[in-house]
Order: C-alpha cells, then sequence, then structure tokens
C-alpha cells in the first residue's frame, strides 16, 4: 500500500483495511466492452479470461496467485484512453490483457506505452496497433485484418465473383478493413466498383443500397461490426439487392443469425476457424460450459482465455516486474494454445494467422464447403 | 444506322433505369419522411397543447418497438400462426404501453412541474433524461438489450419488379398505415369532442379551464394520443427494416423534433411537411451531392439551421408568434 | 464580533469538510462506502437546509471572499499533496475543473444571457480539434495553441450566431442541437481529423517545462497529472474572477435584463444583438480553450468526446447545480463527473440511476443543488429574489 503525507488522517481512518493487497497475490488485468452494443463479446472475453486465471489458481504447479481485475472500455476510443491510464497507472497490476476494438486499442496503445505496463491484445485487429508503432510493451494473439481480406479476395476469386462493392464504417475498423481490401483488389481478378463510408451508428442504408443495386454487383463486401452488418442484411432485400453478402470477422456472432432476417448463406471471413475446429477448441468450449458463466462463450472468447495464458506463462517466468514480462513475452518460444501456435514478432504480433470462411448454415456459423 | 440505333436504345435503356433507380430512390425517401413525420407529430401536439418539448419521444418509439417484439415472442410460443392477428395483437399492445407511458409521465413529471411553474428548460432536460432512463431501460431489461433484435416479417412478402425498381407489397402497406394514421389524427383533432377540447388547451389553457373542460384529463388525452402515434411509428419502423437496436429513438427524436421545428411547431401540416423535407434533404444529399454519402447527416442538419436562420418559427408559422 | 468570527470558523470548518470529502470519495475503493458517503451528504445537506446553517454559510462566504478564496486555494494544494503519485484520481479531479470551467462560460450563455446552447461539447471540441492539429502539425507554443483553441470555437460560434439571434427558446434549441449532432458526425466522417479513430495530440509543454513527465520533490516522485491539476486550477481561478467580475459589472446587469424581458432590455436601449453575440463569443471562447486543455491533457480525442449526450451532461451540470450558481456547477460537476466513475461495479445500471437521480432532482429540487443569489448592491433593497 502506498504511503500517503500525513494531513488528512481522517481519510487513511477511514480507508484502512478496505483496500491492501496481500503480497503474494499478483493481479492481472482484462479490458474490453463489458457494456454497450458489443457486450456479448466483452462479457465473453472477460469470462474466458477469468476462466484462465480460475484454471492457474488450481493448479498446484503454480507459484503465483493471480486476481483478475477487468475494466469496460465501452467499445469508445475516449473511454478505452481514460480505463487504460486507471489500469497502466494501477501500480499493484503487472500485466494486462485488452480490448476487442480496433478503434480503442489503437488509441490506448500510447498510454501502455507511457506507464510501460505490458500488454496482449485478444480481440483488436487493426495492423496498426502491433504495426503502426515501435512499442516493446504490445502484444497480440489474434492475427491482423489483413490477412482476412487476402483470404476473403481469394474466395471470391474462387466462386467467380467479379463486381464488388464495399459497405464499410468509417471507424479505424472499418475504413482498415477498406484499405487492405483494396490494395488486394487491384491485383486480383476481383473488380472494387464503389466503396462506400458510413457511420457507425446509422440505422437506415436504403439510399446506399439503392446506389450499390446501380452497380449490378455480385457481392456486397461488408467492413464492421454486427449490428450494422444486420442493418444492412435486411435492408438489400427491401430494395431488392440480390448479391452475395460477405462479411469480415466482425458480424461472425449469435446475434448476427438472430438480428438478420435472411441470415442464411451470408458469409463472413473467420479470424482462425470455428471454436470447435481449433486446436484446443473443444476443451475450451468444455471447461467455459464447467465454470457455469451466465453468458455464452461467442466467437471470440477463446481469444481471451489463449491471451490469458500467454500472458500468466510470462509472469510465470519473469515474476512481477513489468519491465521483466515485457522481455519474457517478447522471447517466448513457440506453444501450441487453444488457437494454435503462438509465436510472437519483433513487433509483437503473433506469426501464426489462420483465416477460414464461414457460412451461415442451419442457423450455424459453419466452414464454407 | 445499326450503330445509331444501338446507341438509341442504350440511351432509352439508361434513362427508364435512371428513372426506375430515380422512383426506387423517392419510395425509400417517401418511406423514411413517413416514420419522420409520425415522430413529429408527436412532437408538435405536445407543444401545442402544453408547450412543452417532450423529448423522450424518441425512446418512446423505442419502448413502443420493443413492446410489439415482447408480445410477439409470447405470442409465437404459445402457438398463434395467423400474422394478421398477431399484428393486431402487437398494436394493441404496444399500443397501450406506451398510453399508459404518456399518461404516467404526463401525471407525475409534467403537470407538476408545469404547475410549479418551472423553466421551459428544465422540462426540456426532464424529458431528455427520461428518454436516456427509457432507453438504458430497454438495453438492461429486455433480454440480451444491447443487441439487435430481429423484428418479424408479418405483412405479405412479395414486390413488384421493374428494372431496377423493386416495390414491395409491405412497404406499400406501411406507407398507407401512415398516411391513414395522419388522416385519422387529423380528423380526430378537427372533428370531434375531444380534438376540439385539445385546441381549446392548446389556444387558452385559463379560458379552458373555465368553459369547463377538464385540463388534466385533457393533457392527459393528448399525451396518450401522441405516445400511442409513437408506438405505431416504432411498428412502422420495425415492420420495415426489420430489425430493432435500443438506441434507435435517439436519432428519430432528433430528427423528428428538427422536423416539427422546421415545420412550425403547433402544426400539424408543418410536423409533417418537416419529416418529408429531411428524408428528401438526406436523400438528396445521396443521390445528387458529389460528396461522400457519409456526410447526408451533415447536410441535412446544415440546411435545417440555415432553414431557421431564414424562418426562425418553422415554415408554416405558429398563428402566435411566440410561445416561449 | 463574536459571531464574526465564528461565521469564519464556519467556512474554515466547510471547506475542510469538502477537501476531506472529496479525498475520501475518490480515494475509497469500495463502493458501500461511497454509496454511503453519498447517502450522508445528501443527509448532512438536507439538515443544513432545515437548520438554516447553510444559508448562513453562504451568506458569509459572500461577505468574505477573499478569506474564502485563500481557504480553497489552500484546501486545493493540500488535495494535490494528498494525490501527489496518484495519476488516476489526479485526472479525475483535473477533469472536474476543465467542466467546471467549460459550464462557467456555458453559464454566461444561458445562466446570464438566457442563450439556449446544447451545443456545448462542440464547441469544447472545437478547441480539441484545434489542439490536435496544431500541436501535431506546427510548432506553435502551446499557450497560443490554447488561445487559438478558444479562437476557433469563437469563430465556428459565428456561423451559428444568426439563427442564434433570430430565434428563442425551443426554435433555439433546436439550432443548437442540430449543430451538435452535425459536428459529430462531420468529425467522425472527415479522415483529415483523425475520423472515428480520433486523433492523438501532444502533451502540454509550456516554456520548455513538459507536462507529461514525473518529477520529484523533495524525494517524492510526483505524477505528471500535477501539471495538469496545477494548469487547470489556474484556468479555474481566472474564469471565476472573470466571470464574477462581468456578473457584478454593468455588462452582467444588460445580460441579465435580456435573459428576464428582452422588450423591457430594448426600451432601456440595450442593443439585444451586440450582447447576445458577446456572450455567445465569451462561453465560447471558454470552452474552446478547455477543450484544448483537455485534449493535451487525454492526448487522445474522438468524437465520441464531443457528442449530444456530452453537451446535456453540461446542461445538466448548470441546471443541477442552480442557473447562474458557480458554487453550484462545481458542486455538480464533482457529482456528474465522479459518482459514475465511482460507481463502475454496478456499471451496467449508471447511466440508468444517473438519469433517474437528475429527474428527481429536478422534480423536487427545480432551482438546483444551490441558487444562485443575486448581487446586493449597498443601499439598494432588493425584495424578491429573480434567478428563475
Amino acid at each position: 500500500m502506498k504511503l500517503k503525507i500525513t494531513s488528512v488522517l481522517v481519510v487513511i481512518s477511514l480507508v484502512v483495511g478496505t483496500s491492501s493487497a496481500t503480497a503474494d497475490v499478483i493481479k492481472v488485468g482484462f479490458i474490453g466492452p463489458i457494456s454497450g452494443k458489443l457486450a456479448a463479446n466483452g462479457i465473453a472475453g472477460r469470462n474466458s479470461a477469468e476462466l484462465a486465471v480460475q484454471i492457474r489458481n488450481a493448479d498446484s504447479h503454480t507459484q503465483h496467485k493471480y486476481e483478475l481485475v477487468a475494466l469496460d472500455d465501452e467499445c469508445k476510443p475516449n473511454i478505452g484512453v481514460q480505463v487504460a491510464t486507471k489500469m497502466a497507472a494501477d501500480k499493484d497490476i503487472v500485466a494486462t490483457i485488452g480490448h476487442f476494438c480496433s478503434a480503442v486499442a489503437t488509441g490506448a496503445v500510447d498510454i501502455y506505452h507511457k506507464f510501460g505496463l505490458p500488454i496482449v491484445v485478444w480481440g483488436a485487429i487493426a495492423p496498426a496497433i502491433t504495426y503502426g508503432n515501435d512499442y516493446g510493451e504490445v502484444f497480440r494473439t489474434i492475427g491482423t485484418l489483413t490477412s482476412q481480406n487476402e483470404t476473403a479476395i481469394k474466395f471470391m476469386e474462387s466462386r467467380g465473383y467479379k463486381r464488388v462493392v464495399m459497405i464499410h464504417d468509417t471507424t479505424a475498423y472499418g475504413a482498415g478493413h477498406q484499405e487492405a481490401f483494396a490494395t488486394f483488389a487491384q491485383t486480383s481478378g476481383v473488380d472494387l466498383v464503389e466503396s462506400i463510408g458510413v457511420t457507425a451508428d446509422q440505422q437506415d442504408f436504403t439510399a446506399e443500397l439503392t446506389k450499390v443495386k446501380s452497380h449490378n454487383a455480385d457481392v456486397i463486401y461488408f467492413g464492421g461490426l454486427v449490428d450494422l452488418g444486420i442493418r444492412v442484411r435486411n435492408q438489400m432485400d427491401k430494395v431488392g439487392v440480390d448479391a452475395q453478402f460477405v462479411g469480415v470477422s466482425g458480424i461472425i456472432a449469435d446475434t448476427f443469425i438472430e438480428g438478420a432476417v435472411n441470415a442464411e448463406g451470408s458469409i463472413a471471413m473467420r479470424q482462425g476457424a470455428p471454436v470447435e475446429d481449433m486446436p484446443g477448441g473443444p476443451k475450451y468450449l468444455k471447461l467455459y460450459e464447467e465454470a457455469q458463466f451466465d453468458n455464452p462463450p461467442e466467437a471470440y472468447g477463446i481469444y481471451a482465455f489463449t491471451a490469458m495464458n500467454v500472458l500468466l506463462d510470462a509472469i510465470e517466468k519473469a515474476g512481477s516486474d513489468r519491465e521483466a514480462i515485457k522481455d519474457t513475452l517478447a522471447g517466448l518460444p513457440e506453444k501450441d494454445y487453444a488457437i494454435g501456435p503462438v509465436r510472437f514478432d519483433s513487433s509483437g504480433q503473433n506469426t501464426f494467422s489462420l483465416i477460414t470462411p464461414v457460412v451461415v448454415k442451419d442457423g450455424k456459423w459453419v466452414k464454407v464447403e | 444506322m445499326c450503330e445509331s440505333m444501338r446507341a438509341f436504345g442504350g440511351i432509352t435503356m439508361r434513362v427508364i433505369m435512371d428513372f426506375a433507380l430515380f422512383t426506387q430512390f423517392i419510395i425509400n425517401g417517401l418511406m423514411q419522411g413517413m416514420v419522420y413525420a409520425l415522430v413529429a407529430v408527436g412532437f408538435t401536439l405536445f407543444f401545442g397543447v402544453l408547450d412543452i418539448i417532450k423529448f423522450s419521444h424518441g425512446d418512446v418509439l423505442t419502448v413502443g418497438a420493443f413492446a410489439g417484439l415482447t408480445i410477439y415472442l409470447i405470442v409465437a410460443s404459445i402457438g398463434i400462426a395467423s400474422p394478421w392477428v398477431i399484428l393486431v395483437l402487437i398494436l394493441v399492445f404496444s399500443i397501450s404501453v406506451t398510453a399508459l407511458l404518456g399518461a404516467v409521465v404526463a401525471k407525475f413529471l409534467v403537470i407538476p412541474l408545469k404547475q410549479a411553474r418551472a423553466p421551459a428548460l428544465n422540462i426540456l432536460l426532464i424529458t431528455l433524461m427520461l428518454g436516456t432512463a427509457l432507453r438504458e431501460a430497454v438495453r438492461l431489461f429486455f433480454p440480451d438489450g444491447s443487441s439487435s433484435k430481429a423484428f418479424p416479417a408479418l405483412l405479405p412478402g412479395g414486390a413488384f419488379e421493374l428494372g431496377m425498381l423493386s416495390l414491395r407489397f409491405d412497404s406499400i402497406l406501411l406507407f398507407a398505415t401512415g398516411v391513414a394514421v395522419i388522416i385519422a389524427m387529423h380528423t380526430l383533432i378537427t372533428r370531434t369532442k375531444l380534438g376540439l377540447a385539445i385546441q381549446a388547451v392548446a389556444q387558452d389553457e385559463e379560458t379552458s379551464k373555465l368553459m369547463g373542460i377538464n385540463f388534466e384529463a385533457i393533457v392527459l388525452m393528448t399525451f396518450m394520443l401522441g405516445s400511442a402515434v409513437a408506438a405505431i411509428a416504432g411498428i412502422i419502423n420495425g415492420l420495415y427494416y426489420n430489425e430493432i437496436n435500443f438506441t434507435m429513438g435517439l436519432l428519430l427524436g432528433a430528427v423528428g423534433f428538427s422536423a416539427a421545428i422546421i415545420g412550425g411547431l403547433g402544426n400539424l401540416y408543418g410536423a409533417i411537411l418537416g419529416g418529408f423535407l429531411f428524408a428528401g434533404l438526406q436523400t438528396f444529399a445521396v443521390v445528387v451531392l458529389p460528396i461522400p454519402i457519409a456526410y447526408k447527416d451533415v447536410f441535412a442538419f446544415g440546411v435545417i439551421i440555415i432553414l431557421i436562420a431564414w424562418r426562425p418559427t418553422g415554415l408554416i408559422a405558429e398563428t402566435s408568434s411566440e410561445r416561449v | 464580533m463574536n459571531e464574526f468570527f465564528l461565521s469564519r470558523v464556519g467556512v474554515l470548518v466547510a471547506i475542510v469538510f469538502a477537501a476531506l470529502y472529496i479525498s475520501a470519495l475518490l480515494y475509497i475503493e469500495s463502493e458501500t462506502m461511497v454509496g454511503a458517503l453519498v447517502i450522508g451528504l445528501a443527509i448532512l445537506w438536507l439538515v443544513g437546509n432545515r437548520t438554516g446553517s447553510s444559508g448562513r454559510l453562504s451568506a458569509t462566504i459572500r461577505k468574505n471572499t477573499r478569506y474564502t478564496g485563500t481557504l480553497s486555494l489552500i484546501a486545493v494544494i493540500t488535495v494535490a499533496a494528498f494525490f501527489y503519485n496518484d495519476h488516476f484520481n489526479l485526472l479525475m479531479l483535473t477533469t472536474v475543473m476543465i467542466f467546471v470551467v467549460a459550464c462557467i462560460g456555458l453559464n454566461i450563455q444561458f445562466g446570464y444571457t438566457g442563450l439556449l446552447n446544447f451545443a456545448g461539447a462542440a464547441f469544447f471540441g472545437a478547441g480539441g480539434y484545434t489542439a490536435a492539429v496544431l500541436t501535431s502539425n506546427t510548432a506553435m507554443p502551446h499557450l497560443v495553441v490554447l488561445l487559438c483553441g478558444g479562437i476557433v470555437a469563437v469563430l465556428i460560434g459565428f456561423i451559428l450566431i444568426l439563427p442564434v439571434l433570430r430565434t428563442r427558446g425551443h426554435y433555439a434549441a433546436v439550432v443548437t442541437i442540430a449543430f451538435s449532432l452535425l459536428f459529430r458526425t462531420l468529425v467522425e466522417v472527415n479522415q483529415v481529423l483523425g475520423g472515428a479513430q480520433g486523433a492523438p495530440v501532444s502533451g502540454l509543454n509550456l516554456f520548455g517545462w513538459d507536462f507529461n513527465k514525473n518529477f520529484e520533490i523533495g524525494g517524492f516522485e510526483v505524477s505528471f497529472y500535477i501539471n495538469y491539476f496545477i494548469f487547470a486550477s489556474l484556468l479555474l481561478l481566472i474564469s471565476i474572477i472573470f466571470s464574477r467580475t462581468l456578473e457584478r459589472s454593468w455588462i452582467g446587469l444588460n445580460l441579465d435584463t435580456i435573459r428576464l424581458d428582452e422588450v423591457a432590455a430594448m426600451c432601456f436601449g440595450i442593443d439585444i444583438a451586440r450582447w447576445k453575440t458577446t456572450a455567445f463569443a465569451m462561453g465560447n471562447f471558454m470552452l474552446g480553450v478547455v477543450g484544448a486543455f483537455y485534449a493535451t491533457m487525454l492526448g487522445f480525442i474522438a468524437p465520441n468526446n464531443f457528442t449530444f449526450g456530452d453537451s446535456l451532461i453540461m446542461v445538466s451540470i448548470i441546471l443541477l447545480g442552480g442557473i447562474g450558481s458557480i458554487p453550484g456547477i462545481i458542486l455538480a460537476a464533482a457529482i456528474v463527473i465522479i459518482l459514475p466513475e465511482k460507481l463502475q461495479a454496478i456499471e451496467e445500471y449508471r447511466f440508468l440511476i444517473f438519469a433517474v437521480g437528475v429527474i428527481l432532482i429536478l422534480l423536487f429540487r427545480p432551482n438546483g443543488l444551490i441558487r444562485r443569489r443575486m448581487r446586493i448592491f449597498p443601499g439598494v433593497i432588493v425584495k424578491a429574489d429573480t434567478s428563475v
């Protein structure tokens, strides 16, 4: 506990006993969108991180006891900077995993660097988070969106789709996808006819889609998150656009299937593979179920689980010093985790990344055959 | 000869295509304008009667839509299949919920503040906060309320296709419903005893009381009426987009408010005009202006500001110019 | 004389209590304790009002401004010293002060002049984005950057001045509401300003002193937020003195007259357009300057910081505190900003609780927590309080 200067005796007498950490418990953090529109993913991530910590604490071989501190970034960049500051400024927290939203992570990495807090990003996939800076504190277990768009192009070519119109939100996430997709499209047989940027909370797309209709597109490629994806998919029917709907990984959630009237046949690029198909997927799902959380693991819970396990492995080796944890993470040898192998390159990015096209079939996201 | 024929044919084709597209844009715009107009009518009604802005109106619409979805889920689970029966049940239930909500808000928030002669700003703020509370309540207490919800497609599907134009039967039906609601409202206000009483209160509270009109009852009725229209707008919105979410009312509220203001507060026709004008501006920005589509709201709100500078009390000005 | 002395002791006790209370509120982590503190304050409040001691206290404060000011300054410094290495709490305190200054600016517009402005966050943001652009692209001295933030906000305000002057009441409200929505979309879509992602802002650097570096005083490592804290206190002090002086001056009288009765004001030869423009510009200038300062402190701003909802929060602060009342603004800003932060464990419900709380206060205490006192001129008998 920190020593405060005297003048405020009353306060101290109020506070003594309420907060004092025991020495051998190590605090690790989790940040994600626990409230707000993406709460389902954030809560699944927090539960999965909690699961990883519980399993570790139950293991007799571990050297430390761990405690999880979860904070909510609401998927808003400004709130993200605030909670990142809160997390990083707390000297009891040795390292954290964080962020589902790219826009939040991109803004918050500066803070982790400023305070020297190691972070393993579990769900945000904009390339700039690891590649846009030279911060040694930032690591990421999930792949970037670049490879997703490469796979998307290959997929479209293999299906013989020629004309593509992209609708994307103007956040770092949507714009990042647009940029990557446009780059790959140039050297491929796919013609990106138009890219339409929309705000992230827009409700009506009939005007945009009518414009799309005039392009006679084979594919509407959607770069954004699930809520917007549902609206675009639903309103395609309203104006009679019968192009194939292909989305980025952000739309892969059960809510898409529940929310879109004609979800069947919608295709998306999956980061990794459906959880059941991942190397440690079935085991993770079983553990998650046994832990009896109130909410389902969603598509990306397993990434938070993995990120936390990677982080805990590093802490086991390095102890509770932030600097040492950072160095250990950077030098971590290749090892298999629930999502597959993990090893970081010099920018802190996991070098292994797998993309699987998935489709909604019988109310479930399954691999495209 | 052959060449020129083909060129001519090409041009005709393009004209037809463009015409079809153009019509499609108009239809989309009309549909949106109808929803805006229905919301704006509510604002104008409350203002006309009590000189207040009830900013929670947009979120009442959300509540109405979610109430409709709730009853749908219940009804579907006990196995009633006829879409028309379900539709009637949805309308009845969600109108009752919002009407009750409107009455409660009038009785416990608006009338007490009005009687205490609180500044108009306080009422605006209290209803803004009420809107936040309603929105949050939907998010927190509806199961998994933070995600978008599918709203059932209960109207007959199918569409009238003409080249690029796709005119869906359900859209036509929804539009007709909107028109019917507005006509019904208008008749109610101009032709019935209740309507006359509402007009009397709107014109002069004190005199209407002297004439034996039960002021409080009329205010409650007005709020129930306005909120019921919001519920209908919510259901129309849900059936049209097949999707509802807890934030849907926020922007609709702001747009409806702007529409009511620009049309001239307290004026039914003004609200309708304002609603369609706003949708028209958005469509115009998408179709005609060479700017990125995402700027369409910036453009629409910008024009609204300019219009207000030009006609400070709305396009169809109130008869008594200033009521604030 | 004895009574005079006693009342001064009362002020001293009140200020010490306020400082302790704020420190405790920030320091405590346990939600139940925070809850207890909040309820405790509410009870104290009721008791104070019942026994009339709050009234006596505020009378003394108004009579002894210099004494109260000095004590408050000492209290602020003590609180800062207490949290000397606690980044997050200093950030919270500084944020409160920034919002107080912003709301004082807004208060000149609508507390004094009666100009509705629901785009406070947009002008605040205009300053913030100015700081983002200028600190990243130019080597302009940062003090000038802050001033530019204010100037840009004023210039943007001038675009709105025509509709604002021509409309009143609800019609004026829609002008600023529309502008508020428009501003947010504009910065969100516009990639030059960073889009929805937001833009980085360099930390403040005044006369070679880097605000973003921790430093040591007598062996204690001090959080760099102390820099911002001290600068914010200065801004706050300046704006309070400015606002008070304005209120007491003939300009303040003109503004009040315009709010209370435009027709009467015109009859007395007050140029309404001129004074409304002036008040609008003064308020926006203050919003812009602290907006720029806020941006440099956060180091990162996004359109999400400046939504219509944030404008509403500013308006709520003024209404909660009591329109026109600076002590009210300070109290309300502290409540509105610190409480949701402290009640994060019930985070899911915090907006709901906040909204219901504001509704209750508006319903049962429509003049706000601390109601504005009208100026007292010796020799003039002021019968009624005309602050509404």
